[in-house]
């Protein structure tokens, strides 16, 4: 009954060029990352032409795309799960300003990162343990946290201690490499690592592709959503101490557009809101098309409503794109075309 | 029994004493007493098994028996209410899925387990990722699962994530993935269901070759061919509780499916009817063509009960769809014809204005909202006849929902509980309840008993046969032939889109059929 064997996906060809070329095809086809990779060549293009000025002045580019790339990687753990965190702007805010309410800045920094994965922490409790859909859970946490950073703050930004610090911090390290940019490095690519090579990390895939079936082989699905939510308020802090010390100030409001940017940025770069597909390298190269967007939009004198309306397009465009929506679309119009043409 | 001492002294012993006995080797895996309940129901009631290394255990039992609870419980995934497994004369601990593996129970599930955005490396060691200091050890990963699935005989990209595979293959990566952890026992849960006959044959071949080696396979299917092909014993449960065990040569098929259902269905299986009061043609079909569906001529009357046979892919889908206007037709027409008055079938609207009641063959997906109740299920086609000034009127509802619900047996008769809950048969059950209450005069079956256990089946094709003597015109498609055989007046046999072949029921017996179906012999229409 050998036949009933399957064979190799791929049939074997002779010629070793197109072996090449189908293995390359084989491996293009199994990333997630397409879509964004198309996206950002086209606005790199067209703001090379357009707007250069977007690549000389790039500390101004890069620091968007860190600011909007970190919580949106954080953000990656999170909904490679199928749970969603809508609370990591708030995060930001609040860890903002609990950093700014210490004398110390070092003590200020750890409270700041400490109340992070405080909040990651009460985030997977409702969602895990009490049951709570994780939308309505951090949805929830979205309007406290928000609250809390007003109240803490005295709905007013509050200025830092020491302002020394914070204009040290936005000096460049590394060649034209900010902190800020090297820390957006650094979590990249660590969670690279940390979801493609370390064992818990990529159990997230499982955790979210086929939650029972994750059970089931005996994976920790518990201990894997509270790291993830650990994860992505942890990072979203981190970014409330780096927004905190670039401005020397920490802003109550601060992070409100930088939300739904952040959920954006992931999308486009190929990772499924269900969970369980895609890649933070997916999401960098979104956040990436995203920020060079935004800044080269608002370089050429956009308003800003317009550039929302701009992200709006290229957010359907990507979902529109996606090779599953493609799918289901081409079968609706096929029935449709079926249902008009009858007797 | 033997058990050692110090387990003894703690554990009860197995209730029937035919387990475990003396002509067979000690067992390695023992469910003691074991009950299960889910809420208020009872689903396993004190049932025992027990089966040894190089044993292939058949399970078997209706939709509901309680089996895939029961290997659950097994496998460590719930824990049971009372009673315990015992692997190797050691209790595990109830419902840890992780000592169950570590023990050497792995359980292939019934619906794939399979992460599908995953690699098929890394979904064989789901769970059991060889990793150093956290970080996965890749090379070992794909050895072994390359490893596992050389011993099933099964070639495959390891790097291929899952949602690229065909659902065949996907059943042996499952595979794949519990041999891959060494398993003592192996249990297996209708892993044949999504399978071709070629490609089961090659599983049971697999199976009665892995049990060669000493591997204690439990088998769960509804198929008792392949029971009565690989096993060396069966057990069968009925509602939750243990109805016997025993060796495959001291029992027939026949009396398996007696123990399976408690009752003699043979007899209720041939009471055909007799002298069918057939009428008028109802539906007709001229020169019908569509894509698959090639110059078909159909008459079904009132009263008749019309069934369509040929292999799967012959196009009797598409005919009926065609016909009905549910599909896009190139030529030809259909009529129905009610109170005398003949009309063209202009859509599918018109069908089923004119009368037409269609059930499809994905009940789940067409047919069902499945996490709505009974009530509301059974009532959506018929809301406008329940209401007064577009004003629902939730009594003559209920009142309507618990009268369809007697007529077709639900069990158990709850119309608020959420159809979801209930089983195959009890689904389809719904879907007929549903189309009943619009008094259809035509009634379109598509596959109407698929994955459906042998009692609802029969109580199924009693429905069938009850709307036929109440003047309805009928028309089934069926892959099975004794139910095609059963139930029909008439057998079309469709081939290649086109009727090659029309048998009454005196002339049709599975051979002729099947001469025709695969286009050995063509008879002609009487």
């Amino acid at each position: 009954m050998t036949d009933t064997q399957t064979q190799p996906q791929h049939a074997e060809t002779d010629d070793a060029r197109s072996d090449l070329i189908s293995r390359v095809r084989t491996i293009l086809g199994r990333r997630t990352e397409g879509r964004a990779v198309a996206l950002l060549s086209v606005v790199v293009v067209i703001t090379a032409i357009t707007e250069p000025i977007v690549f000389t002045s790039y500390e101004v580019t890069l620091g968007r795309i860190a600011l909007i790339g970190l919580v949106a990687l954080g953000l990656t753990a999170v909904i490679l799960m199928g749970e969603l965190d809508l609370a990591v702007a708030s995060t930001l805010a609040v860890s903002g300003v609990i950093m700014a309410s210490f004398e110390s800045i070092t003590i200020g920094i750890l409270a700041a990162l400490g109340t992070g994965l405080l909040i990651g922490v009460v985030n997977a409790f409702f969602v895990i343990v009490v049951g709570i859909n994780s939308f309505i859970a951090t949805l929830g946490m979205l309007f406290f946290l928000r609250g809390a950073a007003f109240v803490i703050s005295g709905e007013a930004p509050v200025r830092l201690a020491n302002v020394d610090a914070g204009i040290a911090f936005g000096r460049p390290l590394i060649g034209p490499l900010s902190p800020r940019m090297l820390i957006f490095i650094a979590a990249f690519v660590m969670l690279h690592i940390f979801l493609t090579r370390v064992r818990a990390g990529r159990e997230f895939y499982a955790v979210g592709g086929n939650r029972e079936a994750a059970h089931d082989a005996g994976i920790p699905v518990t201990r894997r959503v509270f790291t993830g939510f650990m994860i992505s308020g942890f990072v979203a802090s981190l970014a409330g101490v780096i927004n905190t010390l670039e401005r020397t100030a920490a802003d109550p409001t601060a992070g409100s557009a930088v939300l739904l940017a952040s959920f954006a940025a992931a999308i486009i770069g190929g990772v499924l809101l269900n969970g369980g597909r895609g890649s933070v390298f997916g999401t960098l190269l979104g956040a990436s098309s995203l920020g060079l967007l935004q800044v080269a939009l608002t370089l050429s004198g956009v308003q800003v409503d317009v550039q929302n309306i701009v992200i709006g397009s290229v957010l359907l465009l990507a979902v529109i794109t996606d090779p599953s929506s493609l799918r289901a679309a081409a079968g609706s119009m096929r029935a449709l075309v079926r249902s008009r043409s009858g007797p | 029994m033997n058990v050692p001492d110090r387990d003894a002294a703690v554990g009860s012993q197995p209730a029937d004493d035919r387990v475990g006995g003396d002509d067979h080797p000690a067992p390695i895996i023992e469910g003691r007493n074991i009950v299960k309940r889910f809420g208020g129901a009872v689903a396993v009631d004190d049932v025992s098994i027990a089966v040894s290394p190089g044993e292939i255990h058949g399970l078997l039992g209706e939709n509901g028996a309680g089996k895939s609870t029961l290997m659950r419980v097994l496998a460590g995934v719930l824990a049971p209410n009372e009673g315990a497994v015992w692997v190797e004369g050691r209790k595990l601990d109830p419902g840890d899925t992780r000592a169950a593996l570590d023990a050497g129970v792995s359980l292939v599930h019934q619906e794939l387990s399979l992460v599908p955005e995953m690699t098929v490396a890394e979904n064989i060691l789901l769970g059991s990722t060889p990793s150093r200091s956290g970080f996965i050890n890749t090379r070992e990963q794909k050895r072994i699962a390359a490893e596992a699935l050389e011993e099933i005989g099964v070639s495959v990209d390891l790097d291929e994530p899952i949602a690229r595979l065909s659902v065949a293959l996907r059943q042996f990566v499952e595979i794949a993935r519990a041999i891959a952890r060494k398993p003592q026992v192996l249990i297996l849960d209708e892993p044949t269901a999504t399978l071709t006959p070629a490609e089961t044959t090659y599983l049971l071949d697999m199976l009665q070759r892995l049990a060669g080696r000493g591997l204690a396979i439990i088998y769960i299917s509804h198929r008792i061919p392949e029971i009565f092909a690989i096993c060396n014993r069966v057990t069968v449960l009925r509602d939750g509780r243990h109805v016997t065990t025993v060796d495959i040569e001291d029992t027939t098929p026949e009396g398996v499916v007696e123990f399976m259902v408690g009752r003699d269905l043979q007899l209720e299986l041939e009471t055909h009817r007799v002298d069918p009061d057939i009428g008028e043609v109802v539906l007709s079909a001229r020169g019908l063509r569509a894509p698959g569906v090639n110059d078909i001529d159909l008459d079904v009357r009132a009263g008749e009960i019309v069934g369509l046979g040929g292999l799967v892919g012959a196009g009797r889908t598409e005919l009926v769809r065609a016909m009905i206007g549910a599909d896009i037709r190139t030529a030809g027409e259909t009529t129905i014809t009610r109170d005398g008055i003949t009309k063209r079938i202009a859509s599918y609207r018109s069908a089923v204005a004119g009368g037409v009641a269609y059930i499809p063959e994905e009940r789940r997906t067409d047919g069902l909202a499945l996490s709505m109740p009974v009530v509301d299920n059974i009532t959506l086609p018929n809301r406008h006849a329940l209401s007064r000034a577009h004003v629902l009127q939730s009594r003559k509802i209920v009142d309507f929902a618990k009268h369809l619900a007697e007529v077709v047996n639900l069990r158990p008769p709850e119309i608020h509980r959420n159809v979801g809950q209930y089983s195959g048969g009890n689904q389809q059950k719904v879907v007929l309840a549903k189309w009943l209450g619009r008094e259809p005069e035509v009634i379109i079956l598509d596959e109407p008993t698929r994955g459906v256990d042998v009692g609802a089946k029969a109580e199924i094709h009693r429905l069938i046969r009850e709307l036929a003597d109440n003047g309805a015109a009928v028309l089934v498609v069926s892959s099975d032939l004794p139910e095609l055989l059963e139930l029909s007046d008439t057998i079309h046999v469709v081939r290649d889109g086109r009727i090659v072949g029309t048998l009454l029921r005196d002339q049709a017996d599975e051979t002729s059929v099947m001469a025709l179906a695969s286009g050995q012999t063509k008879v002609d229409a009487p």
